[in-house]
């Protein structure tokens, strides 16, 4: 079986971490993966290639647009911005990970105590 | 994005995803580059850290698609690629399929016209077939008389209208030739009850039942062939038995009343019975039971109710008549769906479902040949499975291509369908009521597209089923062979199973050719070799007792002296015409109640009557001349007649008093003069009931169909007839012109219908189960020659070789045959109402269907086995 059947992420992380990051500022792919594998010290698994599935799924869903520009290195990029629709989407998604991620802690912490 | 934007900017969006895709690679390469690597090894590196380029692109892509039916129509075109990469296999799957899915259409367009199609009246689950119970037989369902049909119209409370009718004959004439034409007498509320009303004109009015009124409806065909569509009809009278009626209204196109009976022409009251020139009129005699009736519940009210009621009514009237009604205390009343199809439904059923088991043999045999074709492609799959191909998608693409065929073969079926329903309706005659409007329409249509669609399920769940169980990627590992066994008991239940249908369709078929066979070879009776019948309508109103007699003695005598007629005589109701007169008898020496009375066939004839038809005088003497309204009261009776009603007793100078009468209370004391051999009456019968003939000249009813025994072909005699009748009444038409072997015909037409089509069946059943066997043991075959080779090079002999494969082909079939008895054994019993003369579950023919059974598989292993013999075991063992 190929490797990105590989399930280290949950789903909806990566388009998660891809809307915080255009938040900061637009980016194209390359840049996006780029940022997004250093924020993290190469801790989180990521494939590079699963990025475009997930920026397609956005750009169908209006989250983010995306324009074809010229990067500092004279490369045709296609870079992608967060649209409103977009923030208010990761707005959403952020408190109910954060939720989420509460109810975790309260069950697991008992079992370090 | 809105869908239709999303659609069309598409291309464009693929494109984007491409180039960026190929843009991020490039970057990527181009780092790494910088970092100190190697291009070539950068590029590597790029795409690894990447992933499955184009898996991930597909996936991009498959964001903008409508899933499930853009993978279906991409699948689909995939298919059909495969499909026209394979011709030969595709062929076989078609053509079976289409044999298949064709004849299942064709017996399901008989079916939807015949019994599943609602009548072309509104709300006509409404409308009711109302019958009187005749207790004495059985009971059976039996006719009313006009006396106790005004009575059952009057007390009703629960349908909307009930509606006398029957049919009869009439001659127009007018200008050009007299014409006989099929006519219903009718009560005046038939076109309010069935909601249909003329298309020009009116309906009939209440007070047009009295007698002395003549109107009458013309039929839209009728009125189109001899008025020329002509409206100015109306209100105008047209000559019908030398009366004339008026034209009061002409029904829309396509109307057809008695239901389905689509030969009746016209319509008129029952005023026409109630007046009578030479007896008491019918409309007032309460034993004569000769009247249908037709009604419509109101709504809400179900047939239960409705039956209680009529019940009510039989009961009163039964005490209140005594005499006429008092075995009629009862009433049946069912749909006029169920009337008109009754006992065409088992029959017709019996037939789809027969049809069904053919399609399940196909769908064996493509699932087989399915089978086959995926283990050959095994490698294909795993190469596409290796570069990412999901398990589902694999059996998604194969269910795919089986839906492809499916689609194919039912393209190719409805073809069949329609040029079989054309060789079908031919076969069934007129012995099925609606047959004729059996086509190929949308519903038919739906029927075969589902039953493609189920097919294609049916034989690719094998094929499914090992796929999902092997490890697909195994192929690929050198040298390895797939497990091969799962597969081959897959192929071998399939085989056992064909063989198992067929076998039972086979002995189904069996007993249908043998019972028709009976039916042939049965004694009838009757010699019919160069005998012609025909019919006159001879107008009553110009033709009274005495001059209708003439013109009978004129006829006959002028009949005779035809050059090439041996005898002629006339009989009424003439056997195999399907007609049948049932009237009751006293005995002298046992008298009883008039309702207790016994009651028999009667046949009313001439002299030479048996001697023209063939059926011999055993006993005493035959009618003659003499035996006329001034002579002795006389009656001949059959031998089945003497042997119920006078057992052991020599029944000449008996005396019996039929109720068989032109005036009340008139019934003679009759004297039996002779016994003749028994005739059947009806073309199905086995056997002859017993029956008594009454000589014409006591009893001029009206004028009979003549039947004529000539020595030169009878066909030829037709014009000669026609000048003879016309030399005599230029008025009178002559109808229903045909050999009486042909009459035999058109009466075993249904029999012969289900025994062609059930042989036809399993007929292809048959082929299709010896083409399955041959693949499978071809196939088995060849993958057994590395096998075979050793066993060769071994010391095994030739013989040893056919033997075994022989063996393993003798193995099938007995597992077949085993289990298909136990099916034949079961089917048997469905058949048994469609059976003269032979028992559900005759031995012999069983053996018989198991013998074509073993030898068709005989000769249909023998070809793989003996290529199985013939295998050099040097080429055998090289070509590993």
């Amino acid at each position: 079986m190929p490797a990105s059947e590989r399930k280290d992420l949950f789903p909806g992380a990566l388009k998660m971490m891809i809307l915080r990051t255009l938040r900061r500022q637009p980016l194209h792919g390359y840049a996006l993966v780029q940022h997004i594998k250093k924020t993290s010290d190469d801790l989180l698994q990521i494939e590079e290639g699963s990025l475009y599935p997930a920026l397609q799924r956005m750009l169908k869903e209006g989250w983010v647009d995306a324009k074809w520009g010229v990067s500092a290195s004279k490369r045709r990029i296609r870079i992608y911005r967060l649209t409103p629709a977009g923030a208010k989407h990761l707005e959403r998604e952020v408190f109910s990970f954060e939720r989420m991620l509460e109810g975790i802690r309260r069950v697991l912490s008992p079992v370090e105590r | 994005m809105n869908w239709w934007k999303q659609l069309t900017s598409r291309p464009q969006l693929d494109q984007d995803l491409s180039a960026e895709i190929q843009q991020h690679l490039e970057e990527r390469t181009d780092a790494l580059v910088s970092a100190g690597m190697p291009r070539a090894e950068a590029r590597l590196a790029a795409r690894r850290e990447f992933g499955n380029v184009t898996l991930l692109e597909e996936r991009g892509r498959d964001v903008w698609r409508w899933g499930m039916i853009e993978n279906l129509f991409a699948d689909l075109r995939y298919a059909f690629r495969q499909l026209r990469k394979s011709p030969a296999f595709t062929a076989a799957a078609v053509l079976t399929l289409a044999l298949g899915i064709g004849a299942n259409t064709a017996v399901f367009s008989v079916v939807n016209a015949v019994i599943l199609r609602p009548l072309p009246f509104p709300e006509p689950a409404r409308l009711v077939a109302l019958e009187a119970l005749d207790r004495r037989s059985g009971p059976l369902p039996s006719n009313f008389s006009y006396p106790n049909f005004f009575d059952f119209r009057r007390y009703n409370q629960v349908f909307e209208y009930i509606v006398s009718y029957r049919t009869s004959n009439f001659s127009l004439s007018g200008a050009g030739m007299p014409m006989h034409l099929s006519g219903a007498i009718v009560s005046a509320d038939l076109f309010s009850l069935l909601r249909i009303q003329p298309a020009l004109g009116r309906g009939f009015l209440p007070e047009e039942e009295q007698a002395g009124q003549r109107v009458v409806v013309l039929s839209h065909e009728l009125w189109k062939a001899e008025f020329s569509g002509d409206a100015t009809i109306l209100d105008r009278a047209i000559t019908l038995d030398s009366q004339p009626y008026t034209v009061v209204g002409v029904m829309p196109s396509g109307f057809a009343f008695p239901v389905g009976n689509t030969k009746v022409k016209l319509w008129t009251t029952l005023a026409r019975d109630a007046t009578a020139d030479t007896a008491t009129p019918m409309t007032e005699q309460r034993g004569a039971r000769m009247l249908n009736a037709i009604a419509r519940l109101k709504p809400g009210v179900s047939i239960e109710t409705a039956l209680a009621q009529m019940d009510t009514i039989a009961g009163t009237l039964a005490k209140e008549y005594p005499d006429d009604n008092k075995n009629f205390a009862g009433t049946y009343i069912r749909p006029v769906l169920d009337e008109l199809t009754g006992d065409t439904r088992r029959p017709l059923f019996i037939l789809l479902g027969a049809v069904g088991l053919v399609l399940l043999i196909a769908c064996a045999n493509i699932a087989n040949l399915l089978l086959a074709r995926t283990a050959e492609r095994e490698r294909e799959f795993a190469i596409r499975a290796a570069i990412g191909a999901s398990r589902r998608t694999i059996v998604r693409q194969l269910l795919t291509e089986s839906l492809a065929l499916a689609l194919i073969g039912c393209g190719a079926g409805v073809l069949v369908a329609i040029v079989c329903v054309n060789l079908l309706l031919p076969l069934a005659g007129e012995s099925i009521p609606r047959i004729g409007e059996a086509v190929v329409d949308g519903s038919v249509l739906s029927f075969s597209v589902a039953l493609a669609l189920l097919t294609s399920l049916l034989f690719s769940i094998a094929p499914a089923l090992r796929l999902a169980k092997t490890e697909l990627t195994g192929p690929l590992k050198e040298g390895s062979r797939g497990d091969v066994r799962g597969q081959d008991r897959l192929r071998i239940g399939l085989v056992v199973a064909q063989i198992t249908l067929g076998l039972v369709l086979l002995s189904g078929a069996g007993l249908l050719i043998a019972s028709f066979l009976h039916l042939l070879h049965r004694d009838l009776g009757l010699q019919l070799e160069h005998v012609l019948t025909f019919n006159m309508s001879v107008p009553d109103a110009r033709y009274p007792e005495a001059k209708q007699l003439e013109f009978n003695n004129r006829l006959l005598e002028r009949l005779r002296a035809l050059p090439g007629v041996t005898s002629v005589a006339e009989g009424v109701p003439l056997p195999l015409t399907g007609s049948q007169m049932t009237i009751s008898f006293a005995i002298e020496e046992r008298p009883g109640t008039r309702s207790n009375r016994p009651s028999s066939d009667i046949a009313i004839i001439t002299p030479d009557y048996f001697r023209t038809l063939g059926i011999p005088v055993i006993e005493g003497r035959e009618f003659t001349a003499r035996d006329d309204s001034k002579a002795a009261p006389v009656v001949i009776v059959n031998r089945a007649f003497a042997e119920q009603f006078f057992p052991g007793e020599n029944v000449i100078g008996k005396r019996m008093q039929p109720g068989a009468s032109m005036r009340d209370g008139a019934d003679p004391m009759r004297e039996i003069v002779g016994v003749v051999g028994n005739a059947v009456q009806t073309p199905l019968q086995m056997q002859a009931d017993p029956i008594y003939y009454l000589p014409y000249k006591q009893l001029i009813w009206f004028v009979p169909p003549v039947v004529m025994k000539t020595s030169i072909p009878p066909a030829a005699m037709e014009s000669a007839v026609r000048a003879v009748v016309a030399s005599i009444d230029k008025e009178i038409p002559i109808y229903g012109l045909q050999l009486m072997d042909d009459l035999l015909g058109a009466g075993i037409a249904r029999p012969r219908f289900q025994m062609l089509l059930l042989a036809s069946f399993a007929g292809i059943a048959l082929l299709l189960t010896v083409v399955g066997l041959y693949g499978v043991l071809s196939y088995s075959v060849l993958k057994r020659t590395r096998e075979i080779g050793v066993r060769v090079a071994l010391g095994a002999s030739r013989r040893m070789v056919l033997g075994m494969i022989l063996k393993q082909a003798m193995l099938l079939v007995a597992a077949g045959v085993v289990l298909g008895l136990a099916g034949a054994f079961a089917a048997g019993q469905f058949l048994t109402n469609m059976l003269y003369g032979v028992s559900p579950r005759n031995p012999l023919l069983l053996a018989i269907a198991c013998c074509a059974i073993a030898v068709t598989a005989a000769v249909a292993a023998f070809l793989p086995a003996r290529r199985a013999a013939s295998i050099d075991p040097m080429q055998a063992l090289r070509s590993e």
